[in-house]
């Protein structure tokens, strides 16, 4: 086929490491697949309509963060040290959640209240970000790990490190509402994943948003300001933390301490293996809704079938190692 | 003139700024609390920061290296474990048991050393993945996170944490040690600079010749290794193993590294930075200890300044 002649064996072994290269990307969705096909015969129930509503409503507060992680990732770049990441986002989300919900039931103040004070503090962390990251210059890394343990903190000084119970009737329509079977928080989430969609894939803002993050000098010379668009998408990123406040609030009943680090988990594992799933293997919206849904299943899955939930975490870190690693190895290869 | 004495002072403010900054914080628990500035309480600040000088000095090597490593908490929590469970279940003898605790450490570090070097997984995702293996695999083990306490340890080992050699605690003649480690072999040897090398730039310590595979894979291994020791000292203490007692480290070492960065001349990581960064750490914790917060507001407050501080070294390098 190809016009270039070549020496027999050398093409031969170009080929066969080109395949491995092949099948070593492909390797995530592999085990996915064969993960999923052993849930649904061990546990048959799950593909059920009840259930796939529960995963999807579980998944809701990861899939809102990971529409933030990407948007962050998108703009910023790939490089996970000094490209675009904000590990702040679940800790926005938590320390959002604990002022809405101290506000609810220990100030008895009204929802709007409540909810403008919980968006408030999602604001001032998205500025944080964004001043420490694009005006300073820090490492994203540092910059958001930094942050997010002051937002750890002040969430701890809200709550007085206990849980807060909810028995707001918002929260509780969240909860439980729907509309022909399925859950309205759930369409809501749908909605405001498109309106992520339309903003970063369909206007001009969010094509010059996908330059800054393609390669931010050709960005630059081309008179895109990937600095500014940077530092938007980290204040994008964090009212998505505290739009998912609210859903994990719903989700909870209430707000519980301690509940971002899974948060930060299924948000870095379900952001990541996106990019498995994507054609160019880059972290795209969505990649990380699908992984969301697909982290959210495996944990119903596995919760059902019985194995321990201790050990579901260890799962879900030996699968994000699984996804990096074939996505690097069969970068290695195909170079 | 009026010009140039103001750029001598805003100089010496990029230069000092930090210094200045943890000079004043110095000043401000001495006059506000009446116990700061005592010689035992200063000992106290220098005892409590000897764990966190062991994690941050093996951090100072992977961030000298241009990788980072999450997972120091993880080692330092299988250190700690190793002992506890080798001495409790197996009647280790002591000075055993800490080896087998340095191995414990030891494997971590094989880990992301396997996925960073082997895989080529970068140092970030390699050592997010072993930590959150590493958490699970304690709660896994503790069925869901209680301690493992052994009341009746050995003395000796004990002492490792609480006994003193001429007067001077054990936990900080063992930090002094292996600060002085550190020190040498990357400050002093020609094995530190090329790790310097390769964080520099690791293309171009590969064409000069270095082996920067095997630097690596021995640089997670070693620091790993170091952090179990911090572990034995924390599990010495306390006389058990309390599961994922490492995270609360890991912020803090990540962040004495940069501070201390941000004192040396080229912004590089450092040793002699590092330990400025720990003791600074450890004097705002103990000096809002002082103050009489309750637990939860000193947590915020030590997460705003950490915060602050990060800013304003990333700030002091850039203007120079």
């Amino acid at each position: 086929m190809n016009s270039n002649p070549m020496p027999y064996r050398k093409a031969s072994s170009v080929t066969w490491v080109s395949m491995l290269a092949r099948l070593m990307a492909l390797a995530p969705s592999i085990i996915f697949l064969a993960l999923l096909v052993y849930l649904a015969i061990a546990a048959p129930n799950l593909l059920e309509l009840s259930t796939l509503n529960l995963i999807l409503k579980q998944s809701i507060p990861t899939v809102i963060v990971c529409l933030g992680l990407a948007t962050v990732v998108m703009a910023g770049g790939d490089d996970v040290v000094s490209g675009g990441i904000d590990l702040s986002i679940p800790a926005t989300a938590v320390l959002c959640a604990a002022i809405i919900a101290d506000q609810l039931v220990n100030h008895a103040s009204a929802l709007p209240w409540a909810l403008a004070l919980g968006m408030s503090a999602a604001v001032v962390m998205g500025l944080l970000n964004a001043v420490l990251v694009v005006l300073i210059g820090m490492t994203p890394l540092l910059a958001t790990l930094a942050s997010s343990v002051a937002a750890i903190g002040i969430s701890k000084v809200v709550t007085s490190s206990r849980r807060i119970n909810v028995d707001d009737s918002f929260i509780i329509f969240l909860r439980d509402a729907q509309i022909a079977g399925v859950s309205v928080a759930v369409m809501l989430t749908a909605i405001l994943a498109l309106i992520f969609y339309v903003a970063i894939h369909r206007t001009r803002w969010g094509m010059h948003l996908q330059a800054a993050g393609g390669s931010r000098d050709a960005a630059e010379t081309s008179g895109i300001p990937s600095r500014r668009l940077l530092g938007q998408a980290f204040f994008l990123a964090a009212l998505a933390g505290g739009l998912a406040s609210v859903f994990v609030l719903a989700r909870g009943s209430g707000s519980t301490p301690g509940s971002e680090e899974n948060l930060l988990l299924e948000m870095v594992l379900a952001t990541f293996m996106g990019a498995a799933f994507s054609p160019r293997r880059v972290v795209t919206l969505w990649g990380a809704v699908l992984g969301a849904v697909l982290v959210s299943l495996l944990s119903v899955g596995f919760k059902s079938v019985g194995v321990d939930v201790f050990w579901t975490g260890c799962i879900k870190g030996a699968l994000i190692l699984l996804v990096v690693a074939s996505a690097a190895y069969s970068n290695k290869l195909a170079n | 003139m009026s010009d140039s004495i103001s750029s001598v002072w805003r100089n010496a403010l990029i230069r000092y700024g930090l210094v200045l900054l943890i000079a004043g914080f110095f000043c401000f628990f001495s006059l506000y609390t009446d116990s700061f500035l005592q010689t035992g309480n200063l000992m106290n600040i220098v005892e409590g920061s000897a764990i966190l000088l062991i994690l941050a000095l093996a951090m100072t090597l992977i961030v000298t290296m241009g990788g980072i490593d999450l997972s120091v908490g993880i080692a330092l929590d299988f250190g700690a474990a190793f002992a506890i469970v080798a001495m409790k279940q197996y009647d280790v003898v002591w000075y055993l048991a800490v080896l087998i605790a340095i191995g414990g450490g030891a494997l971590i570090g094989l880990l992301n050393a396997f996925l960073v070097v082997n895989l080529s997984v970068s140092p970030f995702m390699a050592t997010l993945g072993t930590f959150f293996i590493g958490s699970s695999v304690q709660r896994i083990f503790t069925n869901g996170g209680g301690p493992i306490s052994f009341r009746r340890v050995d003395q000796s080992y004990r002492d490792l944490a609480v006994g003193d050699v001429f007067g001077i605690p054990t936990e900080v003649v063992i930090a002094t040690v292996v600060l002085i480690v550190y020190f040498v072999v990357l400050e002093r040897s020609i094995l530190g600079k090329r790790m310097h090398a390769i964080g520099l730039q690791k293309s171009a310590a590969l064409v000069a010749g270095i082996k920067v595979r095997h630097y690596l894979f021995a640089g997670f291994v070693f620091a790993s290794a170091t952090c179990a020791i911090g572990g034995v000292i924390g599990s010495a203490n306390l006389r058990m193993f309390t599961p994922l007692a490492g995270y609360s480290y890991l912020l803090d070492a990540i962040a004495a590294v940069f501070i201390g960065a941000a004192i040396h001349p080229l912004g590089r990581p450092n040793v002699p930075g590092t330990l400025m960064g720990v003791l600074f750490l450890g004097m705002v914790a103990n000096g809002l200890n002082l103050m009489g917060l309750d637990f939860n507001t000193k947590d915020a407050l030590s997460g705003v300044i950490l915060v602050v501080t990060l800013a304003l070294t990333v700030v002091q390098k850039r203007l120079r």
